[in-house]
Order: C-alpha cells, then structure tokens, then sequence
C-alpha cells in the first residue's frame, strides 16, 4: 500500500498539470469565439491573409547580405528587398535604370559616373543617396570597411571573382570610389571595362540601408536579424529552414507590389515542390526537373513555365593530352557526338542545342553563320586517321558528381558520349572526383583530359562567359590552349563602348571558338518552372531572377 | 541516484571529446574546399588561397582542434563559413522542430508496434501474427524518401486531407509567435485551436514516414519479449487466481515485457533525431537533420561540428534518462 501511494505521489503532478491542461483546452473550446487579446488576431496579416502569394524556392538562403551570397535561393529573396543601380528590362538582359537613373563612362572609358534616383527611400527610412552607395561599395571592396565584418567572417567572395581582387590588390579593377555629390557617384578604374554597369547590376549587388547594417553589425541578414532594401517588398520575418514572410513596400518607386503579402518557402526536394503546388499550397516555384514537365502538363491547375537559357554545358577537350593538341582530332569528337539526339533524349524541350558557347539570350553578340557540327561519324573517322589515329585512342573523360541545370543527369550523359566515341575508335573511360575536388583539380595542370563542366551567367554580357574561359589565365584547364587573337578582342570589347563594335568582336570570337573546338558547346537548358493557373503577371528573366511586384493572384 | 547521476554526467567528459575528434577528423577527411562551394565554377586557385587564410583554414589541424575545443567550451559555436549565421542561435532555432518530430515518430512507432507485438504474441502464430510482422517489416524496407513522396502524393495530392509539407500553414503561419518552438504546445499555449488544429495536421505525414523506422523493431522486440514473458511461473499463477486475461497480459505480462522496449526505444529515439535527414528534407521540416546535410555538401566545418556535437550529446542524455527510467519499471533495480 506505501509503495503504491508512494508511486501514485510520483505520478501526481505529471496527472494533475495533464487535467491543468485538459480544463483550460475544454473551456477555452466552450468560451469566447472572438479571442481578440490572441496575437494571432490582431496581427495585420489577418486581413489579407487569403491574398498572400506564396512563392516555393528551391532552399533555404544563404543569406540576405548583398554581396556574400551566390547562391540562386539568396538571390531570389535578394530581389524582392532590394534594388540595385542597374536593372534589367523584365524578360531580357537589356540593362534599364535601377536606382541610378543614368550611366556613363569618361572618354578613356577608365571612370563611370552614376546619377542616382532621387526621393528613394529605404525601408526603415533611411534616405538612399550616394553616400548610402559608397557604404554598400566597400563593405564588399575594402578590407579595412567597418561595416565589412570581415572578423566575423564575412568573405564577399562574389566581388573579386567578378572584378579582379579586393581594395588594394593588384589586380582589383576598382581603384577608387568617388561620392560626387548627394546623387553622383563615380567609379575609377584600372582599365577601361564596358560591362562594368551590367555586372555591378547583377543580382548580388543590391543596396542596403547603412544604418541597417550598422544597427544589425554581423548578424545583418541572418534569420533572427534584419535586411533591409529599397525593394518592392518589405522582409517582416525569417523563419529558419523554413519560410520568409514579406509585405508590399507601397512607396515602391517601380510600382507597388500587386499583392500584399508574399511568403516564400523554402522546399528542397523538387518532388516536394511539385507536390506542394498541386495541391494549391504554394503559387509558384521554380527549379523542377525536365521530367517533372510531362505532370506538370497533366494538371488542368498548373502552367509550366520556361526561363530562356543563359547557361551553356560543355565538354572541354585539354589539348595539353597530345591526341587532343591537334584540331582535326577535336573537331572528329564534335563531329562523333549525336548532339540533336542526345539533346531530345535527357532535355527534351527544354535543351537548346547550338553552335555558339554564348546562351541564345545574348544571339546578338553571336556569329550567325554558323551551324552546329553534324552527326558524321565517317568524317569523324576520316579527320582522325589523317591525323594519325586511325585506330583510336584511348581517352580519360570526367563527368561531374553533381547536378548542375545545364548538365541535370551528368553520368548518362557522359555514357551517351562515350559510346558515340567509342563508334569512332575513341576508347572512353569515365572518371568523377568530389565536386569541390573535381573543380580544383581540373584547373590544376595537366588538369583531365576530357571533362564535362558549364557556367551560368552572373550577368547579361558575353565577358562573363568568354572572359573567364578564353581570356588570359582562363585556359589551364585546356593544356594552356590560347589564342592571341581571342584575347585582343577581348580586351578590345571590354574597352569599346559602341555596342555595333563590341557585336562584331563577339562574332569574330565565336567564329574562332567554333573552329578550334576547345571547349564543345553541347547545350543550353532552360529552367522549368510552374505557377498554377490563377497566377499572373510572372515574367522570369533569363539572369535567374525577378522581383514579383507585378505577380498577382485572381 | 543523485550520485550516479553525477557519475554519468561525468562519464560524459571522455564521450564528448571522442565526439569532437571524430567529427573533426572525419570531417576534415573528405576531401573538399568551403571556397570552392561558395564561388563554384567560377572558383581560382588565387581566391581559394586567400579565402583559406581569412577563415583560419591554413593553421595545422591540431592547432584548429583545439581552436574549435576551447570555443566549444565557451559555449561559442562560431559562425557558419558559408553563410555567416552564428551556429548557437541557429540550435536555439531548429532544436525543437526536430525533436517535435522525432517525438511524434516515436510516438506513432509506440502506438501502433505496442499493440502490434501484443496482438502477435497473444495470437503467435495466427494470421494476425503474420500480417502484423510483415507490414512492419515492409515498413522498415521502404526507403523513408520514397515513403514519403507516395504520403505526400496519396494524401496531400490526390485526397487532399492533409497538408504535404512544412510545419504550419500559411494562413495560419502568420502572426503565430513561438514561445519555445514546439508548435503543438505553444499553440496549446496561445490557446490557437486553429493553428493547433493546423501544427497537428502536418506533424502527421512526417511523423509516420520516419516513424516506420523503429515500428518494426518495436513490434518484433515486443512480441518476443511477452513471448517470453506470458511463459513464466508468475503468468500461470495470476491466470489461476482467476484474474480476467487481460488483466494478466496489460498488466502483470505488458509491465515487465516493456523493459527491453523502452531500451529500444531511447535507442531509437537518439538514432532517429541524427537519421531525420531525409525525413526534414522531403517534408521541408526545419529542423537539424537538414541543417547538418547542407553543412556536409558545403563542407561548412563549424556548422556540422557543433550540430553533430549538439545531437550527440542530445543522444547520450535521452540514453541517461532511459536508464533511469528503468526504476519506475522494474522496482528492483536501484542505482547506487
């Protein structure tokens, strides 16, 4: 009988907090219906809260700090909060006024001057000026920026990969930043660059509130801390791992949002994504897989919706591997590989295959009397016992360990090429490494032999795409292949300033990339996104993001 | 008691430094660069240099041992290379909903493998034994990813009864303020029956996705422990005072059958809270597991060292509080 009271005193309080509970859960079903000192109920939220658009994004960001992130789902948000001095016109890679109204460059073409919009504010206030500009510049370019928090290890990778190095390096093409006056703002550089108010554009760049980031000091753009922009939406909350609640900024200066309210969820597995838009909880999202497209089109309540490409997957040939140092042999292996075949079987629709490494979005800068290498093994066979491998040889080609838009199944694929090859008596063994593992090393000489790798844009300039490829230290990966010529008009369009000029450069550059068939251009893929059918308005850049200001839900 | 407490609390000095030189050295096994993750294709030999050095990446490893060591031991986690979110606070922010889950897994396991196994070992042999042993052995074989998408497809898509992923709708998202990050109890908190109504919905497909894991071992320890415990002297002599059969078998079988369960249990609870991974990803559930994966690929050092050190220590604890759960079980058992 002790031991029994003795049990039953230990289990008491346990029992009594459970009737506790039950007793208020019960009379609180029976009480008021109009609990109005709930938070819940006078939240603002309330009253729109059948209107919300909700976004699925493919992940979590990194975070919400200009100029530390790349990652596509950072970028996305970015968009939405802020703006930059150059934006896009929607659709397009034509640069339209963002928070600079007007853009130019001085005679040498070594400084650009930056008229800013005037009666902009942040969203916490803060007036946007040149000053504000300045601030944003050198967190991201000067090590000794109080702002940078470097020591807390804030890295703004982005910004010596897109201009040369950090303040104070050799190589950084930015020498010095000048406020002008209160909306003049000029930058100075080391050589002349004419995509430079493209690539200050692109999505990494967007302009913080100086006091913002002050007041916030490290944590800034992290979950339990602020972001703040000038952007058509307004960030309220961030909650980790799982959503980002946004409000429409209705000062905003490119028009107000259409809807109120935006949340954005962050759905890793595009199963998931899928799943979560058919069953209406989300609006729309981005980043499915090309054999999502076919359940996309058997619901009545989605629309697919496709992105122009503006990425190019490639097999780079080294020509540092001796079969390989002569052309006849490069081009037998475009010519070996079913590219239209290969292309239909693992994209479908949404693979563009052409004979340009420049994205179709950017054909103004292509040469437009080029075709893509025909399917002709017997030629493929001849060039190659012309050049002395009549019976073959055997080949070591990397294919990489993850997916990547442009190559969405890698293995497959390098197994489709290796048996085109094998046809020709070109013996190919398949080989993968890590993927940071696989990056270092293929710039390590010797590098591989053959690999598989592509590059999406940063921003809507064909010197993002040829510079870092074909530009000087841009080879290592290829046996140091380099062609003078290429590099003279690189730098030539990087100087000029007349966009008919700076066309014809391009051309010429593609034109000799075609003929030395250093890096075959295999496909440019286009990102399948969906929305459901009462979404309107939505209208993806080819950059790979979009503010939603004009996305309304009927 | 309290000094075997403290013995196991101290017991726990030696764990946590095998833990954090395993992490460390496994983690700093696998080949991989933070810098390249970060900058991806567009990564140069120069700028992964430099980014090595600013993050302290080039000292010798024994050295950022014991660099990482000491700050553990200030409780300072540090902050993610990658993204620069202090690791601590992003803890304090996910804990909860994994461990929500994983209760709720639990749970379910319990719930349904308790009855299963009874049933089984009260009707060994009989069809019900077979059927309850196969389903819960099909349910441990099916891999949790594609258990997962064929819930969320049957139930959300199709039927639609149940929400497909996440924690907490979007209506009911906004405004709902957590105060200790268990949404079941800080909706009961706010007195929000809509929410709750809401949190329960969307507990309920991941719970029974990961929970399928411990089901089948809970069911077959079950069955055979009160296999072996219905054959013991003590059974026949309650059965022949008269006591109704199913007193005999919940009460005086089910009490002393249950030890080796809770054991499994405890085991599994701390197995399930690091196997989550999968479970969090497809269901967007904001939790560690999925935290500690994205860490992994991005070779984000301080993020996978302190969640990994964080869900250790997690595990050896709930092992702790199992053992001395034993005592309200099995009376005999007394710690010294």
């Amino acid at each position: 009988m002790i031991r029994r009271w003795k049990r039953w005193r230990r289990w008491q309080p346990v029992l009594l907090s459970m009737v506790f509970a039950l007793t208020i859960v019960l009379s609180n079903c029976g009480g008021s219906p109009d609990a109005t000192d709930s938070p819940e109920a006078s939240s603002p939220a309330a009253s729109s809260e059948q209107q919300a658009l909700v976004f699925g994004l493919g992940g979590q960001p990194a975070n919400l700090e200009p100029g530390n992130i790349t990652d596509n789902n950072s970028i996305y948000v970015h968009e939405q909060i802020y703006d930059r001095l150059v934006h896009f016109e929607p659709g397009t890679t034509s640069p339209v006024p963002g928070l600079a109204t007007e853009w130019s460059a001085s005679e040498d073409g070594l400084t650009w001057t930056f008229t800013l919009r005037e009666g902009v504010t942040f969203h916490d206030g803060t007036p946007f000026n040149a000053e504000a500009v300045r601030v944003n510049v050198e967190r991201w370019w000067d090590p000794a920026s109080p702002t940078g928090y470097r020591d807390a290890g804030r890295g703004y990778e982005i910004w010596p990969g897109l201009f040369g190095g950090f303040k104070g390096d050799e190589a950084s093409s930015l020498v010095s930043l000048n406020v002008v006056d209160d909306y003049t703002i000029e930058f100075v550089l080391n050589q002349p660059f004419a995509a430079f108010p493209v690539a200050i554009g692109s999505g990494y760049f967007g302009i913080a509130s100086p006091t913002a980031i002050e007041e916030a000091g490290p944590d800034y753009g992290t979950p339990g801390s602020t972001a703040v922009g000038t952007g058509p939406y307004v960030l309220d909350e961030w909650r980790s791992g799982d959503r980002v609640i946004l409000s429409a900024n209705p000062d905003y200066w490119d028009g107000a949002p259409a809807e109120e309210q935006l949340v954005v969820r962050f759905i890793t597995d595009p199963s998931a994504r899928l799943a979560e838009l058919r069953a209406g909880s989300i609006d729309f999202t981005v980043e499915l897989a090309p054999d999502q497209l076919q359940e996309i089109e058997g619901d009545d309540n989605l629309e697919a919706v496709f992105r122009e490409s503006f990425n190019v997957g490639y097999l780079g040939l080294n020509t540092g591997f001796e079969p390989l140092a002569d052309v006849r042999v490069r081009k037998a292996i475009a010519l070996a590989i079913n590219r239209p075949e290969i292309v239909s079987a693992f994209w479908g629709e949404l693979g563009v295959s052409d004979p340009h490494f420049l994205p179709p979005s950017m054909e103004n800068f292509n040469a437009n009397d080029l075709e893509v290498y025909p399917y002709d093994p017997e030629q493929a066979k001849q060039l190659l016992s012309e050049a002395g491998y009549a019976d073959g040889f055997d080949l070591e080609m990397y294919y990489m360990p993850v997916s990547r838009p442009y190559f969405p199944t890698p293995k497959p694929i390098a197994e489709a090429f290796a048996a085109d090859l094998s046809a020709i008596g070109i013996n190919v063994s398949l080989q993968t490494k890590d993927w940071a593992v696989y990056i270092e090393d293929s710039k390590k000489p010797p590098g591989f032999q053959s690999f598989m790798l592509g590059w999406t844009g940063d921003y809507g300039d064909p010197d993002n795409f040829y510079y870092y490829h074909f530009g000087p230290g841009g080879t290592t990966d290829i046996g140091e292949w380099k062609s003078d010529r290429v590099i003279e008009l690189l730098n030539q369009a990087r100087a000029e300033d007349d966009q008919g000029a700076r066309e014809q450069a391009y051309a010429e550059v593609d034109k000799i990339l075609y003929d030395e068939v250093v890096r075959i251009p295999i496909v440019h893929s286009q990102p399948l996104l969906a929305q459901r059918t009462n979404i309107q308005g939505w209208n993806p850049s080819p950059l790979g993001s979009e503010p939603f200001n004009t996305v309304s839900k009927e | 008691m309290l000094r075997y407490i403290v013995r196991r609390l101290l017991g726990l000095v030696p764990v946590f430094l095998g833990i954090t030189l395993l992490v460390f050295t496994l983690l700093h096994a696998i080949p991989g660069d933070p810098a390249v993750f970060l900058m991806g294709e567009r990564a140069t030999p120069d700028q992964i240099a430099a980014f090595r050095e600013q993050m302290g990446l080039n000292e010798p490893l024994p050295i950022q041992y014991l660099t990482f060591l000491g700050s553990l031991l200030r409780l300072d986690f540090g902050n993610s290379i990658v993204t620069g979110i202090p690791i601590a606070a992003e803890i304090g922010r996910r804990w909860a909903a994994s461990f929500e889950l994983t209760a709720s897994a639990v749970l379910f396991s319990i719930l349904v493998g308790v009855p299963a196994g009874i049933i089984a070992a009260v009707r060994k042999n009989s069809w019900v034994d077979n059927l309850a042993m196969t389903v819960s052995l099909v349910g441990v074989s099916m891999p949790v990813y594609w258990l997962g998408l064929l819930l969320i497809y049957l139930f959300a898509v199709n039927l639609g009864w149940l929400p497909p992923s996440g924690r907490i709708g979007i209506s009911e998202g906004f405004g709902f303020q957590p105060i200790t990050g268990f949404y079941v109890l800080d909706a009961l908190l706010r007195f929000n029956f809509t929410a709750l109504r809401d949190i329960l919905a969307h507990l309920i497909l991941p719970a029974i996705a990961l929970g399928t894991i411990p089901l089948a071992i809970v069911a077959r320890l079950t069955r055979s422990a009160m296999l072996e415990v219905l054959s013991q002297d003590y059974i026949r002599t309650a059965r022949a005072k008269g006591l109704l059969e199913r007193w005999v078998i919940l009460k005086h079988a089910l009490k002393n059958a249950l030890l080796p369960v809770i054991t499994i249990i405890g085991l599994q609870f701390g197995t399930l809270l690091s196997s989550a991974v999968l479970t969090e990803t497809i269901f967007s559930w904001p939790g560690i597991g999925e935290w500690i994966y994205g860490g992994i690929l991005a070779r984000d050092y301080p993020v996978v060292q302190g969640g990994v050190v964080f869900v250790s220590i997690t595990f050896v604890l709930i092992n702790l509080l199992v053992d001395l759960s034993y005592a309200f079980f099995d009376p005999r058992i007394q710690y010294k």
